[in-house]
């Protein structure tokens, strides 16, 4: 695990003053004339009326939240102080960060915490990416890390080094309140399959598999709400197809010819009632261990036959 | 249905290849290098299973389980026998599946 800052010991407290969370919204005469505002906008009108999106904050346990200890996730320790200095000292050159604004203290010492470490998880899969950021990612596979402009529209990634490429599959997900985000994170971390995963061993074994949890389990029966996506609509009724055909059109586009498939389409996902928290891992070599490289909400996925046939076996 | 194939289906056709490829190379932690790495790894029982999976699928494509390799893998070349013929290719070069 890295840390960018020198943290000082923990000295938490639950009851610290938060901070105002109201949003700042947009002039409707600026949404107007701003061509990108209108596709934010529009993009979060999609949302809204197709999706079942809560906008009103997540109830955050804040004791759990406080008591939360950061290094069983190989996380830096920060207290809440430190935590509120880091993001200051940070925000310019890592915007995401502006998310943690609407958070209670003690998500915020969580997420400021998870950007000193080495994860990506709150900078694709939370609050700071909007709707529309969110519906170009899953269509032009345009990553939400890259801030330079010209680079995202190219689909260069924001975080892989050598301007590599940026992946995304059918679908683009967030959770859209930074204390649901925690809430999510802290219990995920305390879930035994993911503890199995970040205490295998580096030396011997290969990455641990993703691990999935219920949102109700991490989230609650509402949780679901908190939970934003867009899935890449398919072609022929066929997302392999979409998927293949999403990568011509970006890769002719950015030869500056003429797209020979259609423009990829990205629709909002209805409802993540009955999904998931998906939990990936991979190796920190400076630390020597595994830790959860991102975590992102996924929709229900359809009930596959389950009589698979059995004259092909695996060695397993 | 939130769980993945190989969870429901622990020694179910191909779920040793289903598993390993989805770990590796779904595109939100997509690592082929780390991949080529471990499958180089001649010692390791379940690589030996992976290839073994992967030899059987590029040699017959239709015995995998419905879509579960496409949709835990998300790749982009439109077809599991594209895939699994490039995937091959990656880690085993030349040699013959």
């Amino acid at each position: 695990m890295r840390t960018r800052d020198s943290l000082e010991t923990d000295t938490r407290v639950v009851d610290a003053p938060d901070v105002p969370r109201e949003m700042v919204e947009p002039q409707r005469g600026q949404v107007l004339d701003d061509p990108e505002k209108r596709r934010e906008e529009s993009a979060e009108s999609r949302q809204q009326a197709d999706g079942d999106w809560e906008r009103g904050p997540f109830k955050a346990p804040r004791e759990e939240l406080a008591r939360f200890d950061l290094k069983r996730a190989g996380l830096p320790d920060m207290t809440i102080e430190s935590a509120a200095k880091y993001i200051d000292e940070h925000r310019d050159s890592r915007p995401w960060l502006a998310m943690a604004d609407r958070a209670s203290p003690e998500a915020r010492r969580i997420i400021a915490a998870l950007d000193a470490a080495g994860g990506h998880a709150h900078i694709r899969h939370e609050g700071w990416v909007s709707e529309e950021a969110n519906r170009r990612r899953v269509a032009y596979r345009e990553d939400p890390a890259q801030l330079h402009p010209e680079k995202r529209s190219l689909g260069i990634d924001g975080l892989r080094p050598n301007d590599d490429r940026h992946r995304s599959g059918d679908a683009a997900t967030r959770i859209t309140d930074p204390d649901a985000f925690a809430t999510a994170f802290v219990r995920g971390v305390a879930h035994p399959r993911v503890r199995e995963a970040l205490e295998r061993s580096v030396a011997s074994d290969r990455r641990p598999s993703e691990v999935v949890i219920p949102i109700t389990d991490l989230l609650g029966p509402k949780g679901y709400r908190h939970c934003t996506g867009w899935r890449l609509e398919s072609v022929d009724e066929n997302i392999d197809k979409a998927l293949e055909d999403r990568s011509k059109w970006i890769t002719k586009r950015a030869e500056g010819r003429k797209p020979d498939v259609p423009e990829p389409q990205a629709s909002p996902i209805p409802t993540f009632t009955g999904g998931a928290i998906v939990f990936a891992f991979a190796r920190n070599d400076s630390e020597k261990r595994y830790e959860v490289v991102t975590m992102f909400p996924r929709p229900v996925q359809p009930q596959q036959a389950d009589d698979h046939p059995e004259s092909v076996k695996g060695a397993r | 249905m939130t769980s993945f194939y190989w969870e429901r289906h622990p020694n179910g056709p191909f779920a040793t290849l289903i598993e390993i490829a989805t770990t590796y190379l779904e595109p939100e932690n997509y690592d082929l290098e780390e991949l080529k790495s471990l499958a180089r790894r001649d010692d390791d029982q379940e690589m030996r299973a992976f290839k073994l999976e992967l030899r059987e699928a590029v040699q017959d494509p239709s015995r995998l389980p419905g879509d579960e390799l496409s949709r835990s893998v998300q790749y982009e070349d439109g077809s599991p026998e594209a895939f699994l013929h490039r995937l091959w290719h990656d880690l085993y070069g030349d040699e013959t599946p």
